[in-house]
């Protein structure tokens, strides 16, 4: 208790204006600290606002509730404050994984390695990068790729990867190398190798719906305004 | 011994019946646990039993799991959060236990949730304390020769 009285001190502008990522509900930056990268702090929607800059601390929380009056026979002594949000921990609701809502991110996939462009991407999709992330819940992004024709590899792997298939029936396997690969259907590769990377499972094939990849440099969601993929990983550039 | 032999068939009587009684709830505990079962581990007693059983160890064992992968998925939070600050968790601890900062993982995370420029603030504290790793050694870098001879 004492935290959350010297949290709230600390930090002035946090208790009362709170940014929301999403239109209303979900109080944290998680998703808004990657897409915007100058955080446009909207005053939340909740009663902190009307108070404006006050200091909240323990005894004023004590008396000033959420709950009206007249319905605070419904509640214990506990919750008449609402939901206690430090002794348990969060689960998303519906309305916080709403696929609507959800950023989407476009990249480039010209002259990037495979693998490190793949991984970066199932953690934009899994929702790995956000504080809000729940393995069991599906918190990521949709990701674009365009110009998939054009991701590269390190090696002689061009020429000597193998993509292989079962029919299931004998004698039905079929091999191909990256090269083919690339001149017949190169979106797969990039598929092939997300897919590979994200879980395994109903929730996983779910996930990996939630990746577009496209031949050209166009692609039809303009209308997602997709933000740039944001890339930490010094090695993904093919150098030549 | 008449009144011995009676009052024993008497006592076996009794004693069936509180058996059976006794036998019946029992099943009824079971069924009653056993509420939500596929197929016939909900209606018959024989595979309730097993599956009762089973279910009873399996609480039992993730009741301490539970402890343990919820603090797996606190660890993973702040990970995340504290990524977005460009810390990662193993140099974001060490900084905090540096500075004798001794909130735990799931006050962590959901601080890193719920009071986002709080979290800022710990990061900041954590990189002061703990800059980072600058004597890590680059592996070196494996140069594609195979253009040489093409």
């Amino acid at each position: 208790m004492a935290l959350l009285c010297s949290s709230s001190t600390v930090i002035l502008p946090s208790s009362s204006v709170k940014p929301s990522g999403s239109d209303r509900r979900s109080p944290f930056l998680g998703l808004s600290l990657t897409a915007i990268s100058n955080p446009s702090v909207r005053v939340g929607i909740n009663g902190n606002a009307k108070r404006g800059l006050q200091v909240k601390c323990e005894a004023e929380q004590a008396t000033t509730s959420l709950v009206p009056a007249n319905q605070r026979w419904m509640f214990d002594e506990e919750e008449a404050n609402g939901p206690d949000i430090w002794n348990t921990t969060w689960y998303p609701k519906a309305s916080d994984h709403v696929n609507t809502d959800k950023p989407w991110f476009v990249v480039d996939a010209t002259d990037k390695i495979l693998g490190r462009l793949a991984s970066t991407i199932a953690n934009h999709i899994r929702g790995k990068n956000l504080a809000s992330y729940t393995p069991s819940v599906d918190m990521g992004a949709f990701v674009i790729v365009v110009n998939a024709e054009k991701v590269a590899v390190s090696g002689k792997k061009r020429n000597q990867k193998l993509y292989r298939r079962h029919s299931g029936r004998p004698g039905g396997m079929t091999v191909e190398t990256f090269d083919q690969l690339q001149q017949r259907i190169p979106e797969r590769i990039i598929e092939h190798a997300v897919r590979g990377m994200l879980p395994k499972g109903r929730l996983g094939r779910a996930l990996f719906n939630h990746l577009k990849v496209y031949k050209g440099p166009e692609h039809p969601h303009e209308a997602q305004k997709p933000l740039d993929l944001p890339i930490r990983d010094k090695r993904i550039q093919l150098q030549k | 011994k008449k009144g011995g032999v009676t009052v024993r068939a008497s006592n076996e009587r009794e004693n069936r019946g509180e058996e059976e009684e006794r036998r019946k709830m029992n099943k009824k505990k079971i069924f009653s646990l056993a509420k939500g079962f596929r197929g016939r581990a909900k209606n018959c007693i024989r595979i309730a039993r097993e599956r009762v059983e089973k279910a009873l160890q399996y609480s039992y064992r993730d009741r301490r799991n539970k402890k343990r992968e919820m603090r797996g998925l606190w660890i993973e939070r702040i990970n995340a959060g504290s990524r977005q600050h460009g810390v990662n968790y193993g140099n974001f601890i060490h900084g905090l236990s540096k500075e004798n900062v001794q909130l735990n993982r799931k006050v962590l995370s959901e601080l890193s949730m719920h009071e986002p420029y709080s979290f800022k603030a710990l990061v900041d504290v954590s990189r002061k304390s703990f800059p980072g790793n600058k004597n890590v050694v680059q592996a070196p870098r494996k140069v594609d020769i195979s253009s040489i001879n093409a």
